[in-house]
């Protein structure tokens, strides 16, 4: 038989260490301190774009060098899913929000896969393609409407080539948990 | 007058295998004031530092090899090496998907937060697991924080309290 869930009151020993009235940072944030922690995500840019950079020249590489072998199948969906989540999870950060989105649409596309056949094979390079423009073109933010277009074509893409006619991942949550 | 948080006193444990991620986290926290920041790549790494030297706070990505964020969020609330049960775990992730937020969420994870992120969504996630705790729940299959986040007044009768 089940027994009941014995609820736990919540430890305050962290708070008592750190929380107080007199040094440290307000429990909401300032426009200053916003303004600091900005500047430390700006300055992480270069890093993340020449990151970003050598993942696509890797990509672009392995996707034409692959045969048709399993493993090597295996290895090249494997690079191209932890590349595309690297830099869906980077790209916003530092205000390239149409790399995440491109981003994400690439790690969906690749999400469960094994192998990538003859017709999926153009798909991921599309991608590959359009997360260099907009990486050489330094278009920050989402874009105007041929980002929009373009986005959408992958959208639709991932339905027509994916084997189980599913977009992959669904909706970013970014809610608590 | 309003109250503080004084990062300096608290110690935080980065595991993300991106370097560049796990140090863009680290910077951030150095503005904070935070010194004892301590990092590592994989799950394996991380519980051996937790073995060692229980830290305050876990930042944690879900996609981790060869194990993922999940194994080490049930290690910390479930293993009998686990040295503190109750650290809050904040996990900071690309795997933002409904499915990846629920199974965190149900095994125990404090706070989730999606990448790309910003830095008032941290530094609110930061807030709450150290200024707001919540209460734990420990039933048969679930040891973490209490999932309700809402308290929604009950009219009807409290059959709990009267069962025997």
């Amino acid at each position: 038989m089940a027994r009941r869930a014995q609820i736990i009151p919540p430890r305050s020993d962290l708070k008592r260490k750190a929380v107080n009235l007199t040094t440290g940072f307000d429990l909401r944030l300032t426009p200053e301190l916003i303004k600091q922690l900005e500047d430390v995500v700006h300055k992480s840019r270069d890093g993340f774009t020449k990151d970003i950079g050598e993942r696509l020249a890797a990509m672009r590489q392995l996707l034409a060098e692959t045969g048709p072998e399993p493993e090597a199948q295996n290895v090249l969906v494997t690079s191209l899913y932890e590349s595309s989540l690297a830099i869906k999870g980077a790209g916003g950060t530092i205000g390239y929000d149409l790399l995440t989105l491109i981003g994400k649409s690439l790690n969906d596309f690749v999400t469960g896969l094994k192998s990538l056949d003859d017709r999926q094979r153009p798909v991921v390079g599309l991608h590959i393609d359009a997360l260099y423009v907009v990486l050489a073109n330094r278009i920050t933010g989402r874009g105007g409407v041929v980002e929009k277009a373009i986005v959408d074509a992958f959208v639709e893409a991932r339905r027509k080539f994916r084997p189980d006619g599913s977009d992959g991942g669904s909706g970013d949550q970014q809610r608590d948990a | 007058m309003p109250e503080k948080i004084d990062f300096s006193k608290v110690s935080f444990l980065i595991v993300d295998s991106n370097p560049l991620s796990s140090q863009l986290v680290r910077d951030i926290l150095s503005v904070l004031g935070a010194t004892a920041v301590r990092s590592a790549n994989s799950v394996e790494r991380a519980c051996a530092i937790l073995r060692r030297d229980p830290v305050d706070i876990i930042i944690t990505e879900y996609h981790l090899e060869p194990e993922n964020g999940l194994v080490l969020i049930d290690w910390v609330r479930s293993s009998s090496e686990s040295s503190d049960r109750m650290i809050p775990i904040i996990m900071l992730t690309a795997n933002s998907e409904q499915d990846y937020v629920v199974n965190a969420r149900d095994k125990g994870v404090t706070e989730f937060l999606a990448k790309p992120f910003n830095v008032e969504g941290l530094y609110r996630r930061l807030v709450a697991v150290i200024a707001k705790p919540r209460s734990f729940v420990n039933a048969d299959e679930y040891f973490g924080p209490d999932r309700r986040r809402r308290q929604v007044p009950f009219g009807g009768t409290d059959r709990r309290g009267s069962d025997g």
